[in-house]
C-alpha cells in the first residue's frame, strides 16, 4: 500500500477554513502532518503544524514528504498541485470542488510524466482505518478490516462504511475518486492498488450515474482482478437527462433501449462518457461476474457472501 | 442537430450568434450577419438578398421546427420573421433572430471539440456527413484524442481520418486549430461548427455553431458571463440557493432532503423502489462543497428545509444527513425550530448519522419528529406516512 501510518503529510492552503477544521482531525487520527503551506503565512505555526510559503521551502525545513492534501480555492489548485509534484511528492489528494476540466487536463498529462497519483478533485481523500486519514472521512464510520471501499460520493462512502462496520466488517481502505467529471485516478487504478494490497480480501466499488468509470472497472475485474468484488451504483431512478450534484454525475439522455438498438445494429455509441445511465452500469458489473446490490444495506451481505 | 444527448446543461449553452462572434474573433469564417429584434429592423437590412433567417433559441432541430427560413426580398422576410417570432421551439421563443446571407455549399462536414471523461483530455471530432442528419456512431464519426499539447499535426490527423485530400485538409485544419485555441482559452465544454460548409476551391465557412461554457471556469472568463446574461435577463444562470442540479421537483408528496450527491441519489433510489412518490429531493451539497464554505452550515439547512417544503402538496419530509464535522444536536435543533415554525402540518422522518446522534436522537423525539437509525426503515416509514 501507498498510504502508511508513516506518510509524512503536508496540507497546501493550510489557512483555508476546511483545512483547518480537517488538520487537528487527520492529526488527532494519528496521521503524521509535517507541515502546511499557505504563502504569505510561512514562519508562522497553526495548530502545532508549522507553515511555509512554498512547498519546497518546507521540504528543505522538515525533510521528505510523502503527500499532499490541497484545499486551496478551485481556480489555484492547478498551480498548488504542479508546486507539490515540483517539489518531488508523488502523491495528491484534492479535495477541493469544482476545479475547471482543463486545469485537471493539464495536470493529468504532469502526473503520467511523474508517476503522480492524484486522488479526486471534490473528494474526501482516503482514509486505512486505525493507520492514516488524508482528507475528510469522518473516521468514526470506519474500522480497521479486509473490506476496500472506492466510490465516488463522499457521504455515500461514509453511509457504506458504517453499514459495513455495523454488520463487524472492517475496512482495508474507504477512498473516494470524486465527483468532479474529469478526475486524476480511476475506479480500475484503484482497483489494480488494492488487489496488490496484502490486507485487502475483497472489493466493494460504489457508482452512480455519468461517465464510464464503472464500465471500464468492470472490465478490468474481468480481466485482472481475482479479489471477489461488490457493486452497487446510486442513481437508477433519478430523472434521465439531468445533472445531479456532482459535476461527473450526468444521465445521459441516451436512453437504455437506444443504447440496445445501436448495439443491435452492430454500431456503438461514439462517446464512453454519454453511457452513464445506472441501468448500464450495472449491466456491465453482472456481465463481468460482479453481484450488485440492490441497496446500501445490502452490500454487506453481499461481503459476508464473498468471503466465506 | 447538435449533440443534444450528451449536452444536458443548456443554461451554458451560448445562442448561435454569439457562438459566431466568438468564432469571427478567433479567426474561423462565417457569414455577414445582422441581428434581427424585430420584423421591422429587416428595412435597414446591410446584407444582400437572399438571405437565411435563424431563431436564436438554445434547442436543437431548428429546421426542421420551421426555425430557419429562407427570403429573397424585404417582404417575404419581414413574413418569415413574424412566423419565426412567434413560433417556440421546445418551449422557448426567441428573442432576436439571426439574418444571414445565404451560402450554397458543395459539402458539409461536422467538426466538434470537447472533453472525453475516459481519455481524459479533449478529443477532435470529425465527419464528412455533417448537417441535419450526422450521427454519432463510430462508423461515421472520425475522432483524435490529443495526447499532449496541441499542436497542428491533430487537426492534420483528423482531416486525414475524416477522407480529406487536397486543399480542403489545410482548409479544415486550420478551423479546427482555431476551434481549438477558442477552446483552451475560454475554458469551454463544447466547441461545434456543424455544418461547416465546403465549396469545390477549398473555401469553408461555418454555418451554424455551438459553444458551451464551463461552469466551474466561468468566474474566469466575464466576457462569457457577460453573454449570458445577455441571454437571460430574466432568467439568471443561477436561479435561487440551490443551483438546478442539486434541488429537482417532481409531482409526489414526500419531499426529500439529503447531504452529497451520492447519498442523496440512493435515498431517491430507495424511495422509488418502495413505490413512494417524491415531491422534490434536495442535495444540500457535502461538507466540503466549496459554494457552502462561505455561509453557516446551519443556515443552510434552513434555506434547504423551506426549499423542500414550499410546495404544498408536501406532506411528508424525509431527512437523511450524515455529519462530519456539524454537530447533530445543532442539526436536531435546526430541524425542530424550523418544524414549529412551518405553517401547515408535516409529517417529519428523519435519519441522522454522526458524532453526538444520542443527544440529537433525543431532541427530535422530544419535538415528536420520528427518528430512526437505519436508513431503510427510515424510507419505509416515510413511504407509509404519505
Amino acid at each position: 500500500m501507498q498510504f502508511t501510518a508513516k506518510t509524512k503529510v503536508l496540507i497546501h492552503g493550510i489557512a483555508e477554513p476546511l483545512a483547518a477544521t480537517h488538520s487537528i482531525l487527520m492529526k488527532a487520527y494519528g496521521t503524521q502532518v509535517v507541515a502546511g503551506v499557505s504563502p504569505g503565512l510561512g514562519g508562522s505555526e497553526r495548530d502545532g503544524i508549522p507553515v511555509y510559503d512554498l512547498v519546497e521551502v518546507a521540504m528543505k525545513e522538515v525533510g521528505p514528504i510523502d503527500a499532499a492534501v490541497i484545499f486551496v480555492k478551485p481556480y489555484l489548485v492547478l498551480d498548488a498541485a504542479l508546486e507539490a509534484i515540483a517539489a518531488g511528492i508523488r502523491r495528491l489528494a484534492i479535495v477541493t470542488e469544482g476545479m475547471p476540466p482543463m486545469d485537471m487536463v493539464k495536470l493529468i498529462r504532469k502526473a503520467d510524466a511523474t508517476e503522480t497519483l492524484v486522488i479526486g478533485p471534490s473528494s474526501p481523500g482516503l482514509i486505512i482505518p486505525g493507520e492514516i486519514l488524508l482528507g475528510t472521512h469522518p473516521a468514526e464510520f470506519y474500522t480497521p478490516g479486509s473490506v476496500g471501499l472506492i466510490s465516488r460520493c463522499g457521504t455515500l462512502t461514509y453511509e457504506i462504511a458504517l453499514s459495513l462496520t455495523e454488520a463487524g466488517l472492517g475496512q482495508s481502505i474507504g477512498v473516494s475518486i470524486g465527483g468532479d467529471g474529469i478526475l486524476g485516478s480511476s475506479f480500475a487504478q484503484w482497483l489494480q492498488i488494492l488487489d496488490e494490497d496484502d490486507r485487502t480480501e475483497v472489493i466493494v466499488i460504489v457508482g452512480e450515474i455519468g461517465g464510464s468509470g464503472e464500465e471500464a472497472a468492470a472490465e478490468y475485474v474481468a480481466e485482472a482482478i481475482d479479489k471477489p468484488v461488490i457493486a452497487y451504483v446510486a442513481g437508477r431512478h433519478v430523472p434521465k437527462g439531468r445533472r445531479l450534484g456532482h459535476a461527473g454525475a450526468i444521465a445521459a439522455n441516451l436512453s437504455h433501449k437506444t443504447e440496445k438498438k445501436l448495439k443491435q445494429a452492430g454500431k456503438t455509441a461514439l462517446f464512453d462518457l454519454d453511457i452513464g445511465t445506472a441501468e448500464h452500469k450495472i449491466e456491465a458489473f453482472k456481465n463481468a461476474g460482479i453481484p450488485v446490490a440492490e441497496r446500501p444495506s445490502e452490500i454487506s451481505k453481499l461481503v459476508k457472501k464473498a468471503l466465506k | 442537430m447538435v449533440v443534444e444527448w450528451w449536452n444536458t446543461n443548456r443554461q451554458m449553452d451560448l445562442l448561435e450568434y454569439q457562438a459566431k462572434e466568438l468564432f469571427r474573433e478567433t479567426g474561423i469564417p462565417v457569414l455577414p450577419s445582422q441581428k434581427i429584434r424585430c420584423p421591422q429592423d429587416l428595412k435597414g437590412l446591410k446584407i444582400p438578398y437572399p438571405i437565411v433567417l435563424k431563431s436564436q433559441v438554445r434547442a436543437g432541430g431548428r429546421g426542421k421546427a420551421g426555425g430557419i427560413r429562407f427570403a429573397t426580398n424585404t417582404i417575404d422576410a419581414i413574413a418569415a420573421a413574424q412566423a419565426i417570432f412567434n413560433l417556440p421551439i421546445q418551449g422557448e421563443l426567441p428573442d432576436v433572430l439571426l439574418a444571414e446571407a445565404k451560402y450554397n455549399a458543395s459539402q458539409e462536414f461536422y467538426l466538434a471539440i470537447l472533453l472525453d471523461r475516459t481519455a481524459r483530455r479533449p478529443v477532435l471530432l470529425g465527419s464528412p456527413y455533417g448537417g441535419v442528419e450526422v450521427t454519432f456512431t463510430q462508423d461515421k464519426m472520425q475522432r483524435v484524442v490529443v495526447d499532449e499539447e496541441f499542436s497542428p499535426f491533430y487537426a492534420r490527423r483528423l482531416a486525414l481520418k475524416m477522407g480529406l485530400t487536397g486543399e480542403a485538409i489545410e482548409a479544415v485544419s486550420t478551423v479546427i486549430k482555431r476551434m481549438y485555441r477558442l477552446f483552451v482559452q475560454q475554458d469551454l465544454d463544447l466547441v461545434e461548427i456543424n455544418p461547416l460548409g465546403i465549396r469545390h476551391n477549398g473555401e469553408v465557412m461555418a454555418l451554424d455553431g455551438k459553444v458551451t461554457v464551463n461552469n466551474e471556469a466561468l468566474n474566469r472568463h466575464h466576457h462569457l458571463t457577460r453573454l449570458l446574461q445577455e441571454r437571460n435577463l430574466e432568467e439568471p444562470v443561477y436561479s435561487g440557493v440551490f443551483p438546478s442540479h442539486d434541488f429537482v421537483e417532481l409531482d409526489g408528496k414526500l419531499g426529500i432532503l439529503c447531504n452529497g450527491a451520492g447519498l442523496t441519489m440512493a435515498t431517491f433510489d430507495l424511495v422509488c423502489e418502495a413505490k413512494g412518490k417524491p415531491a422534490n429531493f434536495l442535495n444540500l451539497g457535502s461538507e466540503q462543497t466549496w459554494y457552502g464554505m462561505d455561509d453557516d452550515p446551519l443556515e443552510r439547512l434552513r434555506l434547504g428545509l423551506e426549499a423542500v417544503t414550499t410546495s404544498p402538496n408536501v406532506s411528508v419530509v424525509l431527512v437523511n444527513l450524515i455529519a462530519g464535522v456539524t454537530l447533530c444536536q445543532d442539526i436536531a435543533r435546526t430541524l425542530v425550530e424550523f418544524s414549529e415554525q412551518i405553517d401547515r402540518p408535516c409529517k417529519w422522518i428523519v435519519r441522522l448519522v454522526g458524532g453526538d446522534v444520542v443527544a440529537a436522537e433525543k431532541t427530535l423525539k422530544q419535538a415528536n419528529l420520528t427518528s430512526v437509525k437505519s436508513l431503510d426503515e427510515a424510507v419505509s416509514l416515510a413511504v407509509k406516512a404519505v
